[in-house]
């Protein structure tokens, strides 16, 4: 179902007024306690680290003039790219100039932010603002994950990053594509592969059968977005992070190799030059119909469906091709990694602590949330229970039911992403080894730099302190698959 | 740009006589504010660094008890800074020349008199004035390996798809950064150039030609040792500059894939500001310090532009 | 014949030099070219040579986000800087050039300042500035610009000076004028195009710096160079918004130096050659 532009917004106000009615009824909601605590800041404008691009598209086009409307405050967005966020976040720290109020933090960063004494606890405006009950009810794998550093609030889990496969049921459907697959593999072709030897396969026979009209897969492979896809692909396959006795890391080990070879063999039946491809480009790609299966965010999946491509802020995506045809699965190996995702927080070094506290307690409510997770061109995805359930979003399009219930399954299964002291150092080598994967590198060689990488890190940060955040976020029930 | 009317190279300036009156108030009151400003951004930060690199402060912990020449010692050892300096060097030793030369055959073919020469030399100069950041950004938005035009142009040559990238593999990465860098600062070469050779008297010049030599002959034999002086300073001016390569590959690459075409100054960012590897950071900015500032006196000493 | 053969030569390097034109600007192009594309033009495949209107949306959407203020922050601190550089600088030159304060190793210590890389003195100026709380203030950017420009203001403004005749002045001291009227009555005036020139470069090179600013620039004072920067990576590289700022910056830069041309060669030698 293509939604029309003045449809959304009389969905989205009808929407908000309806909720707010029947919460009002009983007690003040989460968002309306902060508009109303916030007019006391009319007049004046917090800042918002955000990330750069289409994630910012939702406080500089949605929630920022809903706010300023509702409350007075304009909001600042300040757009930082991904690999800046954190070095932005923590030079301000450093700097102490209040140049920030909120921040959008991946919570994989937030215990070394709170070591620093980048972030505010939150416990106190929580009480105040009457929000630990609506906190509640956020998904538990976030809730759970992503808010708390050592049992104190410092961030509020914001959405629901997970990765989702992507197939085209018209494509792997096909029964020419299907019987070529069963003479050239010996079995009946997965509708959806679940693990990554049957998604090389498929993905191969396609590419061959259909001469590349389309190429039986496509993904990003940017760095960034990969080292995400190293951490979950490699513990899908067995691999452990680091000796828990020794802290040495374990990283290239067969599990490893496994991953990057995997990689390498399935460019070859991919799209050239996929090595450079980007979010969006892998989007365009399997948007146009050019690739038949792809990993990625949830997004993917609302913008395959032709949901919300009519929206100006939006122009710039191709037209969905494939609506109707695209199918969502848990990624081959069958845990997801709950990839990036955001919290909200409050910045240490902020002047106006309390406006920004409100600004991000009215965007993290349940009534102001599901509207952000519906926004055609958000980048939020669903993180409440009730956002799955939500009857309003189940409607949006047809196969929005199986859509919502991949996200909700993947949020069970999910692995959360590797939280360390000094994450980032770690994320960077990794980073690093992916690069040079692609610039022709050798595998086994690579896996072997990013351990020695890994391994003067951990000396340089203390192998004893090291060990205990390591072990702290490996009992944790979504660090390994079960 | 007047370079048609005979510009002067300045080698050695007469330095003009002081009047020796009782002005010593006034000239030293006339230099202080420039030398405290100087100093607070000069002196102050280099004192600071020697403090800091002594110690050992890193992102999670303020330790400022003193380490003596602990960074020093790991700095030595540490080969990503070491594949630093040598991509840094690679970077000057392939550009500098390119850039000269380059230069070089630009200012001869402006040289005699054409039509339209001013307009031509007026719109060379951009790439020189262009933020070397954008300049990264630009070349990035052309190398794109889809929608940029470089590929397309290519494949137009050879006939078939062409499908580099640029950005990724390593063959073509350095390419990649030094048609940028090459492409900003030729020109740069180029006006110094033309304008030394604009003020070459002709008559030497004919005098050779008359004696039987070639032009490449009277080139080397008498043009270039007039116009040397120049050819020094810009050398000098852009070799520094490379030195401190940062914009164009921070645009470009980051210095990626890998580490591959990170510079000095690329990795000394990251490890103040990525790494908050402080006092380590100061190490590294001490040796480039003091390495730098030892080529500088002895290279403007040579070019002889103080006198 | 001769006059065959000069036409024949002048057409073919007047060929020559249309193709190295074509070359260096074609990359200047390219950006104006992107800054009125449309999405769909942006990323088209293949490749879209000229956009099919000057359609200004991509330029809008910097003002309706404010993004645009970047420029003016620009603005701001090159603008200032060049006036407190040049003002400071020219003083300095004054003495070193007419009294030789100093000797020549000042006067090299002085130039030396400007060959230190960016990212070295950075590092501790960030750290100074934490405990002066000037980060991400006009100040702190104006301070270090100023800073920094102020051994080119001072080398060049050094041999603009020099160039003024000793004559001039001598007879100005000789009919009662102190040396502070003798500097902005006489020296000032004559050296009026130098100082010109040099303010300029001076604005030039603060207005495209993007190490100083990538550092010690959050939200307030944030300089053009390193806006264009956060459109880069994220889930998108925004080409749209990289090019209409980055042409929103630096055309601005063209226009004033395609004015200035019989400056440039001076400016940019560090007065070496005189242009």
């Amino acid at each position: 179902m293509l939604l029309r532009r003045r449809d959304f917004h009389a969905l989205a106000m009808g929407a908000s007024a309806t909720a707010l009615l029947s919460r009002r009824a009983l007690a003040a909601s989460a968002a309306a306690t902060a508009v109303e605590a916030a007019k006391q800041y009319s007049g004046e404008e917090i800042t918002i680290v955000w990330e750069a691009g289409l994630q910012s598209l939702d406080p500089l086009n949605f929630s920022g003039p809903k706010w300023k409307e509702a409350t007075g405050i304009s909001v600042k967005v300040i757009e930082v790219a991904t690999a800046e966020m954190f070095t932005k976040i923590l030079q301000e720290h450093r700097a102490g100039s209040g140049a920030y109020d909120a921040l959008n933090v991946i919570p994989a960063w937030m215990p070394d932010l709170v070591r620093a004494g980048a972030l505010e606890p939150l416990d106190p405006f929580v009480d105040k603002y009457g929000y630990r009950e609506e906190l509640q009810e956020i998904a538990p794998v976030y809730r759970d994950n992503q808010m708390t550093v050592g049992g104190t609030i410092y961030g509020f889990p914001d959405d629901g990053d997970v990765f989702v496969l992507y197939y085209r049921t018209d494509v792997l459907g096909d029964p020419a594509i299907q019987a070529a697959f069963k003479a050239a593999k010996g079995y009946d072709l997965p509708v959806p592969p679940t693990t990554w030897e049957q998604f090389y396969d498929v993905a191969s026979v396609i590419t061959e059968t259909t001469g590349g009209k389309p190429f039986g897969a496509g993904q990003f492979r940017e760095a960034p977005y990969m080292q995400f896809m190293f951490q979950e692909r490699f513990r899908n396959e067995g691999g452990r992070f680091f000796d828990p006795q020794t802290m040495k890391a374990t990283v290239n080990g067969p599990a490893g190799l496994k991953t990057f070879q995997g990689w390498l063999a399935e460019n070859k039946v991919m799209p050239k030059g996929v090595e450079t491809w980007g979010f969006v480009e892998n989007l365009a790609a399997f948007l146009q119909g050019d690739t038949a299966m792809t990993v990625s965010w949830p997004p993917y999946g609302r913008w395959a469906a032709g949901y919300g491509t009519d929206e100006a802020a939006l122009a710039w995506v191709p037209r969905s091709q494939i609506a109707g045809k695209v199918g969502y699965a848990m990624p081959p190996g069958g845990h997801p990694q709950l990839a990036a995702g955001f919290s909200l927080c409050v910045s240490s070094s902020s002047k106006k602590k309390e406006a920004a506290y409100l600004f991000i307690q009215w965007l993290n409510s349940q009534e102001v949330s599901l509207q952000r997770v519906q926004l055609p061109f958000a980048l939020r995805d669903p993180f409440r229970d009730s956002h799955f359930a939500s009857e309003e979003y189940r409607n949006r399009w047809p196969e929005a039911p199986q859509y919502l219930a991949a996200l909700q399954a993947g949020a069970v299964n999910g692995l959360l992403d590797l939280s360390l002291i000094q994450t980032d150092r770690y994320e960077e080598a990794l980073r690093q080894g992916i690069s040079k994967l692609w610039a022709g590198g050798d595998p086994q060689g690579i896996l072997d730099e990013i351990a020695a990488q890994w391994d003067s890190i951990t000396e340089r940060i203390g192998v004893d302190k090291q060990r205990a955040a390591y072990e702290e976020w490996a009992s944790k029930p979504n660090a390994y698959p079960a | 740009m007047a370079v048609t009317s005979a510009p002067r190279v300045e080698v050695a300036h007469a330095p003009p006589r002081s009047r020796g009156v009782g002005d010593r108030g006034f000239r030293y009151a006339m230099i202080a504010p420039a030398v405290v400003v100087i100093l607070l951004i000069g002196l102050f930060p280099l004192v600071y660094t020697l403090i800091v690199s002594a110690q050992n402060i890193t992102m999670m912990e303020e330790d400022t008890s003193f380490h003596g020449l602990m960074h020093y010692r790991a700095l030595l050892a540490d080969t990503r800074f070491w594949q630093a300096v040598l991509h840094t060097l690679l970077f000057l030793v392939i550009a500098l020349p390119a850039q000269l030369v380059l230069g070089l055959l630009l200012a001869l073919l402006f040289l005699e008199r054409m039509p339209g020469k001013q307009v031509f030399v007026a719109l060379l100069v951009l790439p020189v004035v262009t933020s070397p950041i954008i300049a990264g950004a630009l070349w990035r938005l052309l190398f794109d390996n889809r929608f940029g035009p470089i590929n397309q142009i290519l494949s137009w040559l050879v006939g078939g798809e062409v499908t580099i990238l640029w950005t990724v593999n390593p063959g073509f990465v350095y390419p990649a950064i030094l048609i940028a860098e090459i492409w900003q600062w030729t020109p740069f070469m180029f006006l110094l150039l033309l304008a030394a050779l604009a003020s070459v008297d002709q008559s030497l010049t004919e005098a050779a030609k008359l004696d039987g030599a070639g032009f490449w002959t009277t080139f080397f034999r008498v043009t270039l040792p007039i116009i040397k002086p120049v050819v020094w300073i810009a050398l000098l001016i852009r070799g520094l500059d490379l030195f401190r390569l940062f914009d164009v590959v921070w645009g470009l690459t980051q210095g990626g894939p890998g580490t591959m075409t990170e510079t000095v100054s690329i990795y000394a960012y990251v490890l103040a500001f990525k790494q908050f590897e402080t006092s380590y950071a100061a190490a590294l900015a001490v040796v480039i310090i003091v390495l730098l500032s030892a080529a500088v006196m002895w290279a403007l000493r040579r070019v002889e532009i103080a006198r | 014949m001769m006059r065959a053969d000069r036409g024949l030569g002048l057409a073919l390097r007047y060929l020559a030099a249309v193709l190295v034109t074509a070359f260096f600007l074609f990359p200047i192009y390219w950006l104006l070219a992107i800054s009125f594309k449309t999405p769909d033009e942006i990323f088209a495949y293949p490749p879209v040579w000229v956009p099919g209107s000057l359609q200004l949306s991509n330029y809008q959407v910097l003002f309706k986000d404010g993004d645009y203020v970047t420029v003016v922050n620009s603005l701001v601190v090159a603008g200032i800087s060049t006036v407190l550089a040049m003002t400071l600088g020219t003083m300095c030159a004054y003495s070193i050039a007419r009294f030789r304060t100093g000797g020549d190793d000042f006067a090299l210590w002085i130039i030396s300042n400007r060959m230190i890389p960016p990212i070295v003195i950075v590092f501790p100026v960030f750290l100074l500035y934490v405990r002066l709380g000037w980060v991400d203030t006009y100040v702190g950017l104006i301070v270090l610009y100023t800073a920094f420009s102020l051994p080119y203001v001072i080398w060049m403004m050094r041999g603009y000076i020099q160039d003024v005749p000793l004559e001039l002045e001598e007879s100005a001291l000789v009919d009662g004028c102190s040396r502070w009227q003798v500097f902005t009555r006489i020296v000032l005036p004559v050296a009026r195009g130098g100082l010109f020139a040099t303010a300029v470069f001076t604005f030039v090179f603060a207005w495209n710096d993007f190490v100083f600013a990538l550092v010690l620039t959050r939200n307030a004072v944030t300089t053009f160079p390193v806006q264009v920067t956060h459109y880069f990576g994220g889930q998108s590289n925004f080409w749209a918004k990289i090019a209409a700022m980055s042409a929103l910056g630096t055309v601005p830069i063209f226009i004033v130096v395609a004015t200035l041309q019989r400056f440039i060669v001076r400016g940019i030698s560090l007065g070496a050659v005189k242009g």
